[in-house]
């Protein structure tokens, strides 16, 4: 089960950690986790904001066979990242903001992935397992 | 998602299992169930629907014989609702449209099983049963032809098979819900946020302390806070033997998310041994507000509690405020 | 003005809804330091008690909100942070460095006065 929120304008970002809020609730997780998972939302859709102007973020439940838990993919055909790594260097940060974005949101989550490519966009993967 | 409220119960259980239309068609490829399985079976369709009513109650006699079985028959309404599925699931089982639809009625059959409680063995077993009867209509029908009848008996075994594992995979999704209801319960009950007096909270840490358990701590701390209006917390540690760097970090964090709403936390009891770990960890302990025994800290507390309630009266020497 | 500013002697309380956009934000900012202005308030409190999630931009709005109080001569304090917020901020590594917190809107207020009374004797 997906869901897909187009992110064009900062005002969309309210709306992603909205629903991500609420398919997290369904698939099981605690109002705390809910919290955590939509705080990661709002930071990877600000990104998209921030730095592609636009892109999609995309909600849905996945399992591994043994755990289930929910994927978030964060996706934009922006600028990309020329050195991922640095980005991911927690206190880093190019735009104005307190550093946070991309490392502060990997701490909220149990699976982290940044792949990006200057040119070609940015996709940022996050899993939340149920525990 | 708007539609959330009008979901049944089996749409979203579902949506928590993951039953996407991709994992589904993953599940038909996982039983080999290919066109002309679907052929075969369509071809007996009709010859099955004939003996719905029959097939129904060979499956819920099985079950009576059975002590493990009765679960499902002793409530009235529940044994009703049972056999109106069943007819419904054997009439689609043969309609070679195995979907989203056909696995939410499977779900829906499943969850009422495990909700009375049924045996899976038992469950198995009657199934069985039921198709062994099913095969024996089959064969009659395709006497002339026997090896066409076993390969339409088998093509439906597939699709036996294809219920099977959403059955189980329903019956274990439940079950490991409710162990975790249970683990957590017990997780609530190991750690105790006890109010001492008004505003003032004690949280006695006891015991090996994990990552897990230690957010729990700290979720059930900043929910009691909130709960109790609580000013200062004291945090007695008296009970901890050793603590690694991922507990140090969460004990800080606690710290700080308690300072966020607005109340102060005072560390108690902690002993030499741990005191040089988080040294070692780099925490710098001039940050926190530490006292050495419990009893030192509830006092420190009644201070700075009875300041504040005294404040603008006395001019009493300034004690820390909750500030970030 | 999308966030209701009320006054209550020379306190000036905003308190954020649910589901601000970053423009509201920054508007508030804005609003609340031409009202300190006008008003000469002396504090200001922020009650985010609604919010169920506070991001890097929020709080970092927040905190120019409440720096920008403070340089009209206003103490500011944060009320309302919930349990779960609180917990996602410090996962999150978000500070509010400096400034105030409470537990809710009497807190605050409490801790306003307070402030006030001590400033008042000339500590």
């Amino acid at each position: 089960m997906e869901s897909r929120v187009a992110i064009e304008h900062e005002s969309d970002i309210v709306g992603a950690r909205q629903k991500g809020r609420e398919l997290a609730g369904i698939i099981g997780f605690s109002s705390t986790d809910q919290t955590l998972l939509a705080t990661a939302i709002s930071e990877v859709a600000r990104n998209i904001v921030t730095y592609a102007g636009r892109g999609e973020i995309i909600l849905s439940s996945v399992s591994d066979g043994t755990r289930h838990g929910i994927m978030v993919i964060a996706r934009d055909q922006g600028p990309g990242i020329l050195d991922t790594a640095l980005a991911m260097r927690d206190g880093y940060s190019t735009g104005n903001s307190l550093g946070v974005g991309l490392p502060g949101a990997r701490r909220l989550v149990d699976e982290f992935d940044l792949a990006s490519a200057p040119g070609v966009g940015t996709t940022v993967t996050l899993k939340k397992w149920l525990r | 998602m708007a539609d959330l409220v009008n979901q049944t119960p089996a749409q979203l259980l579902s949506r928590e299992m993951g039953m996407t239309e991709q994992s589904v068609e993953r599940r038909k490829r996982i039983v080999g169930l290919t066109a002309q399985d679907l052929e075969r079976i369509a071809a007996i369709r009709d010859l099955v629907h004939a003996h719905i009513e029959e097939y129904t109650a060979v499956f819920f006699d099985y079950l009576a014989a059975l002590d493990e079985g009765r679960p499902v028959l002793t409530n009235r309404s529940v044994a009703e609702r049972a056999r109106q599925l069943k007819r419904e699931h054997l009439i689609a089982m043969v309609q070679s449209d195995y979907g989203t639809a056909y696995i939410a009625q499977r779900l829906e059959l499943a969850m009422l099983y495990s909700k009375a409680g049924l045996d899976l063995r038992v469950f198995l077993a009657a199934f069985h049963h039921l198709l062994k009867n099913i095969g024996v209509t089959i064969m009659k029908h395709f006497e002339h032809t026997p090896m066409e009848g076993f390969e339409t008996f088998m093509s439906l075994k597939k699709v036996a098979f294809f219920d099977i594992g959403v059955i189980v995979d329903v019956m274990v999704f439940e079950r490991e819900r409710v162990i975790r209801q249970q683990q957590d319960s017990i997780r609530e009950l190991s750690t105790p946020v006890l109010q001492l007096r008004e505003r003032l909270l004690l949280l006695p840490i006891i015991g090996v302390i994990d990552t897990h358990r230690a957010r729990l701590v700290t979720e059930s701390l900043l929910r009691s806070i909130r709960a109790n209006r609580a000013k200062v917390v004291v945090m007695d540690v008296t009970g901890v033997a050793t603590i690694d760097s991922k507990v140090a970090n969460h004990v800080i964090q606690t710290i700080t998310a308690a300072k966020l709403m607005g109340a102060t936390v005072i560390v108690t009891g902690l002993s030499a041994e741990v005191a040089q770990s988080l040294v070692v960890l780099g925490i710098d302990l001039a940050k926190l507000n530490t006292v050495g025994d419990l009893q030192g800290g509830l006092e420190e507390a009644e201070l700075l509690l009875g300041y504040q309630l005294v404040r603008g009266e006395h001019r009493m020497s300034r004690a820390p405020s909750a500030e970030t | 003005m999308s966030v209701p500013i009320l006054k209550q002697g020379d306190i000036l309380i905003a308190s954020i809804q649910a589901a601000l956009s970053d423009r509201d934000l920054v508007d508030l900012r804005d609003e609340l330091a031409s009202r300190v202005g006008r008003l000469r308030s002396r504090g200001v409190v922020i009650d985010v008690t609604a919010l169920d999630v506070l991001d890097s931009f929020a709080t970092r709005t927040i905190r120019g909100i409440a720096y920008t109080a403070k340089l009209r001569g206003a103490d500011a304090v944060v009320v309302g942070i919930q349990p779960d917020v609180a917990f996602a901020m410090v996962q999150l590594g978000l500070t509010l460095e400096g400034i105030p917190t409470a537990l809710d809107l009497e807190e605050g207020l409490v801790l306003l006065r307070a402030r006030k009374a001590d400033r008042d004797h000339g500590k």
